[in-house]
């Protein structure tokens, strides 16, 4: 039986949650990528810089996740299971470089769902936008993913 | 390795991204990046369950060719210069597949202090295959 997806999820507001950036999930994010800029793993090129310390490469706020508002919660929402989910898209927008020490408040919200019909049969695509704040309430990033579900 | 410091006056509309080359993609790069990502979904893990979820095995987080696609970005112009930067996951990443990561200027802006260049950007395998395909947008300093 095919997969009915739920479109009352639109427009969804998750709990905002706090992340606070650690140095450490800083150069062990940078080491996963095998990104070995000094700007993401060496203190004192940090220190020197700009910024003032090292800071966080583009994509590192995929890793701000809460267990009630990560695509986990979305998925239980809507009764899918983790295998049936692609991602399709992601975008992050970057206001400001992340740095070590600082604490920001995410808030997650579902923007669409739509279903379209591909090569591998019918999709339905869950559209999330996450904006991070800083403690002025001012946007630091913002990031919009879209999880594909294999219906 | 040459971490680039590039300026906006450096910069035309046709240029290429330097390439980089990633890979091949071992399995011990997915699961550190599941750890450092937070994202553990076994479909990166566990073959088994790739292979019964129809996938036909392990393939990488998209978000791990995103962020190959960032470093080719940011190894040409500077740590921190990326101020947008979208993609869409054209395609799967497998064990062994080395991955490319291309670009090229679109446009270039200057408005009083700021200065923006749009990139097209994509990423493809040793079959030139594309499996990232997207669109940046990077903030350069002046010479001026």
């Amino acid at each position: 039986m095919p997969i009915r997806i739920d479109t009352r999820i639109v427009g969804r507001e998750y709990p905002p949650f706090p992340v606070t950036v650690e140095r450490g999930r800083i150069k062990d994010f940078a080491r996963a990528l095998g990104d070995p800029n000094p700007f993401y793993l060496d203190d004192r090129v940090g220190a020197a810089s700009e910024w003032g310390d090292v800071i966080a490469p583009p994509t590192f706020p995929i890793s701000f996740r809460d267990e009630r508002a990560d695509s986990g919660a979305i998925l239980r929402d809507l009764g899918v299971d983790i295998s049936r989910v692609l991602h399709g898209e992601q975008e992050f927008e970057i206001h400001r470089q992340l740095t070590p020490g600082a604490s920001y408040l995410c808030r997650t919200r579902v923007a669409d769902v739509y279903e379209k019909t591909g090569r591998s049969g019918p999709m339905a695509f869950v559209v999330r936008e996450t904006a991070v704040t800083d403690g002025a309430g001012e946007i630091v990033v913002t990031m919009r993913g879209v999880t594909v579900i294999r219906l | 390795m040459r971490y680039g410091r590039v300026y906006v006056e450096d910069v035309t509309v046709g240029d290429d991204l330097p390439p980089l080359v990633k890979g091949p993609i071992q399995q011990i790069q997915l699961t550190r990046y599941a750890g450092a990502s937070g994202d553990f979904n076994p479909i990166h893990q566990d073959d088994e369950f790739a292979k019964a979820a129809g996938m036909g095995g392990v393939f990488a987080h998209g978000m791990l060719s995103m962020g190959f696609v960032a470093q080719a970005l940011t190894d040409w112009a500077g740590a921190g210069t990326v101020r947008k930067l979208g993609v869409r996951f054209a395609g799967l990443v497998r064990l062994k597949d080395v991955v490319t990561c291309r670009g090229r200027v679109l446009a270039r802006s200057s408005k009083d202090d700021l200065h923006l260049v749009d990139l097209e950007v994509w990423a493809e395998n040793q079959r030139g295959e594309k499996v990232v395909t997207g669109k940046a947008t990077l903030s350069l300093p002046s010479r001026g």
